[in-house]
């Protein structure tokens, strides 16, 4: 009996012993999946004739006449949605047409005093026309469909009135006509509730277009193109056709989101037809094809990265890193050289060690602070350069912090370097230092290679130390060492949590974040690769 | 080539018909070139203990000031946070110290057991084939940078937390803690699986001779036997833990409180790392926020140096009782 349960127990201990593995296998599919798949959309999706027209504009990357055409043939299917809401407006937006009676009241009684009428025939034409205004007025606030078509037909009459021809008043007559067709149309009663949805209907049309032809173009780069990419125009689609809303669905219970149909809702106007339209005829007004978009790897960005790419992140995480191992590899190597040669281990020896150690454990942020405090405003003020965080800073501060993990790196590929090799060297009468550079190093070489490359990938992916020394997150293409940079880890955090324009584009965040954890992945595969290659060649040995 | 190799081995056969004999300035030369370039590697190889003197004394440089103009006890004892009050500024300390502890210890108490258990299984259980099949995995996911888990800890885990756990916010020590967790397992478990693999063959052996099960071997020969790699394991991983700083700056809340009840993760937290990371760029330099969070900064240096201490003291156990075995 005892025996089996130990047995059993046993067993069931192996098993969990094979759980946690599972776990992080898992948690490296759930990290990296959604990572990889959502990131792949900000090179690679549906592009539309708007995110053509913004690429010409913005980034002058593509053909200019065939956009063009491309364009003006979008625009020309998109003409007969534009008429629809113009038409469906002119009969319900109540405050647009009393902002309009009143200007031509207005105008018309300017026009009155630069002619220079006779003073009774002033006061009788200003009384007049006043009273058509106050007509039209009652008229477009009215729900009652008698009453509107009686006070519209009242300012109708003057139409073949001679004292208005040749005048602004005249302009009255097709506005009271207009609105008399349209309101025929429409139910009144619910007039406000279409004018406040109409005003909804309208910004999406205008996020999926963008702003129409004649209109100026927004000043904000997000605001002056429709959707750019097929997904997002599919949502802003879903978004015309259905209407969020919270009901109570039994009373006493919490509201419930539900769908409604904004078709049914605009069933009996005149802008029933609108909905099919942009629904069966979307696909012609924006032109979707499948883009792949490599430039996303050298394009700048609108700010927010709304749209573009990370050229500029990609160029100043380079720069950084390249820079902090010009720093780091010379002193990390002879470092490594001065404690593999030395074979006793003296005190100073443990010394150097402990501090090694050391400042392999100092938290990457407390580097942020020494950094600052160190090379900002210390340093690089004793060469005269401005204290201010900068390229040069943050690279030194970097290759502080990458000295124990090169130091490290180094030292192993040198030890493994048998010795039998170094003391056929210097049987031969080399000198020890011409050992090292002609015997040790080319052996030890596709090691420290290794550490070369763990090194590179730790330095792009650290953000908090040059988060006070070298890093921004909007901001010009650096010109010199001097000058603060953008970099991919530093935008990654930004895109995340700082801006929100961004967390409108999320392929965009994403792809920031991908390409930072491809590069970084791509660096330790090589690596790996070469340590494989190396350690089957020291076993051949 | 043959001609050129022949030219070699005859060439030096001239320069063997000189005496082997130095020149006084020769040997001089010699011996001073050996001697200056041995000082002049040893003076860069201490380029690291000039790094560590350097960090120490610009961050007490900094820190200073503010350690003598406000009380070291009320920093310490203090939960008040207040370092942009008008009136009177307050820099407690207390809750961003144990917001720190709080996803520090919450992320070990995930990570410890799943390392040790990984790295039984990776060390005894699983052959040479899978083991090298899962050493990548865990190299990648040290490999990862801190922000990319930070960016999925806010715009993916927060979201899902606060849809299907219910929680009043996704950013809480929970979600910091989780993220801690997986990047401390690699260091932890690649330090434990190191000792528990160094423990000899002869000690399971002896314990399979006996008749003991494999768990029973594990239990209780070979882990008291590792203990002290473990335990070193467990510290670094804790020193990365509570150092870190995108992950726990993205994910805990940013909340300066100390979490009631105490063993609620579903509440929001501050670290030492993140208040640094953030409120460092609104501070004016060389104001009393700005040197508070230099005080901070050495805190947290000291608690990690001591952690390095311990973890050093640890793996030198660890390997004496090993040379020892």
């Amino acid at each position: 009996m005892k025996v089996i349960r130990r047995t059993i127990l046993d067993k069931a201990f192996t098993a969990i012993t094979a759980l946690p593995v599972v776990l992080l296998v898992a948690a490296l599919l759930v990290i990296l999946t959604p990572m990889l798949w959502r990131g792949a959309g900000a090179v690679l999706f549906e592009g539309t004739v708007e995110w053509r027209k913004m690429q010409l504009a913005e980034f002058g990357h593509g053909d200019e006449a065939g956009i063009r055409a491309e364009a003006d043939q979008a625009q020309a299917a998109r003409a007969a949605v534009y008429e629809m809401i113009d038409k469906f407006k002119s009969g319900v937006d109540a405050e647009q047409l009393t902002d309009r009676a009143k200007e031509i009241y207005r105008g018309f009684g300017k026009e009155l005093q630069r002619k220079d009428v006779p003073r009774e025939q002033y006061t009788m034409l200003r009384s007049l026309s006043r009273e058509i205004r106050d007509k039209l007025e009652t008229a477009f606030s009215s729900s009652d469909i008698g009453q509107m078509r009686e006070l519209t037909n009242d300012v109708l009459q003057y139409e073949t009135d001679d004292r208005f021809k040749g005048t602004i008043a005249r302009e009255f007559f097709p506005l009271a006509r207009k609105y008399q067709e349209a309101a025929a149309t429409v139910n009144l009663n619910k007039r406000s509730e279409y004018a406040r949805d109409l005003a909804e209907l309208e910004q999406i049309i205008r996020d999926i277009f963008g702003p129409r032809p004649m209109e100026e173009s927004p000043a904000l780069a997000q605001f002056r193109y429709g959707a750019t990419r097929w997904d997002q125009a599919q949502d802003l689609l879903f978004r015309l056709l259905w209407k969020e809303e919270w009901v109570e669905k039994q009373p006493g219970q919490p509201l419930v989101k539900i769908a409604a149909s904004r078709k049914e809702q605009f069933a009996e106007t005149e802008l029933k037809g609108m909905f099919d339209l942009v629904e069966n005829n979307l696909g012609r007004m924006l032109n979707p094809k499948w883009t792949f978009y490599w430039r996303y790897f050298t394009d700048d960005s609108t700010p927010g990265h709304y749209f573009g790419g990370i050229g500029p992140e990609i160029l100043g995480t380079l720069i950084l890193t390249i820079l902090s191992m010009a720093f780091v590899v010379p002193l990390g190597l002879i470092s490594a050289a001065y404690l593999t040669e030395r074979t006793h281990e003296g005190p100073v020896i443990r010394i150097i060690r402990m501090c090694i150690n050391t400042l392999a454990g100092v938290p990457s942020i407390v580097f942020g602070l020494f950094g600052m405090a160190f090379f900002v405003l210390f340093f690089l003020p004793l060469f005269g350069a401005p204290s201010k965080p900068c390229i040069l800073a943050g690279s030194l501060t970097l290759a502080v912090l990458t000295l124990p993990v090169m130091i490290r790196s180094s030292e192993e590929a040198i030890r493994t370097v048998p010795q039998t090799y170094k003391e056929a060297s210097l049987a031969l009468g080399a000198s020890k230092f011409r050992t090292f550079v002609t015997v040790t190093l080319p052996v030890a070489l596709p090691g420290i290679l290794t550490g070369v490359i763990l090194s590179l990938s730790r330095v792009a992916g650290e953000t908090a130390p040059i988060l006070f020394t070298a890093g921004i997150a909007v901001g010009p293409v650096p010109k010199s060492l001097l000058q603060t940079t953008r970099t991919l880890s530093y935008g990654s955090w930004d895109m995340a949590v700082a801006d929100k324009l961004a967390a409108l584009v999320p392929h965009n965040q994403y792809g920031m974040v991908v390409t930072l954890v491809l590069l970084i992945l791509c660096l330790n595969a090589l690596a790996i690769v070469i340590r494989s290659r190396v350690l089957k060649r020291l076993k051949g040995h | 080539m043959n001609g050129h190799r022949s030219e070699q081995i005859g060439a030096p056969a001239t320069g063997f018909q000189q005496p082997l004999v130095l020149t006084y300035g020769q040997d001089v030369k010699g011996y001073l070139f050996k001697h200056v370039g041995r000082l002049a590697l040893l003076a860069l190889t201490c380029t690291s203990v000039m790094a560590v003197l350097l960090i120490f004394l610009f961050v007490i440089l900094e820190a200073l000031p503010f350690l003598g103009k406000f009380s070291i006890v009320e920093f310490l004892t203090s939960t008040a946070w207040y370092p942009q009050a008008h009136q009177k500024p307050e820099f407690g300390a207390l809750a961003l110290v144990a917001g720190s502890v709080y996803v520090t210890a919450a992320s070990l108490f995930f990570s410890a057991p799943i390392g040790v258990l990984a790295a039984i299984f990776l060390s005894d259980i699983v052959s040479f084939e899978v083991r090298n099949v899962v050493k990548p995995v865990i190299e990648v996911l040290a490999a990862i940078p801190s922000v990319a888990y930070g960016f999925f800890a806010v715009l993916v885990l927060a979201p899902w937390m606060q849809k299907h756990l219910g929680f009043a916010t996704g950013t809480n020590a929970l979600n910091a803690a989780l993220l801690l967790s997986i990047m401390a397992l690699p260091t932890i478990i690649s330090v434990a699986e190191d000792s528990i693999s160094a423990t000899g063959r002869e000690l399971r052996e002896a314990s399979y001779a006996l008749g003991a099960t494999r768990v029973e071997t594990m239990f209780k020969v070979v882990i008291p036997a590792a203990h002290s790699g473990i335990i070193a394991g467990v510290v670094l991983g804790m020193m990365r833990a509570i150092g870190e700083t995108m992950v726990v700056w993205m994910a805990s809340g940013n909340a300066s409180q100390i979490p009631h009840p105490w063993w609620d993760l579903s509440q929001s937290v501050r670290t030492m790392t993140a208040t640094i990371a953030g409120d460092m760029g609104e501070t004016e330099k060389g104001s009393d926020h700005y040197r508070a969070l230099f005080a901070i900064g050495l805190l947290l240096l000291v608690m990690t140096f001591l952690l390095n201490i311990m973890s050093e003291y640890f793996l030198t156990r660890a390997k004496k009782s090993l040379g020892r075995s």
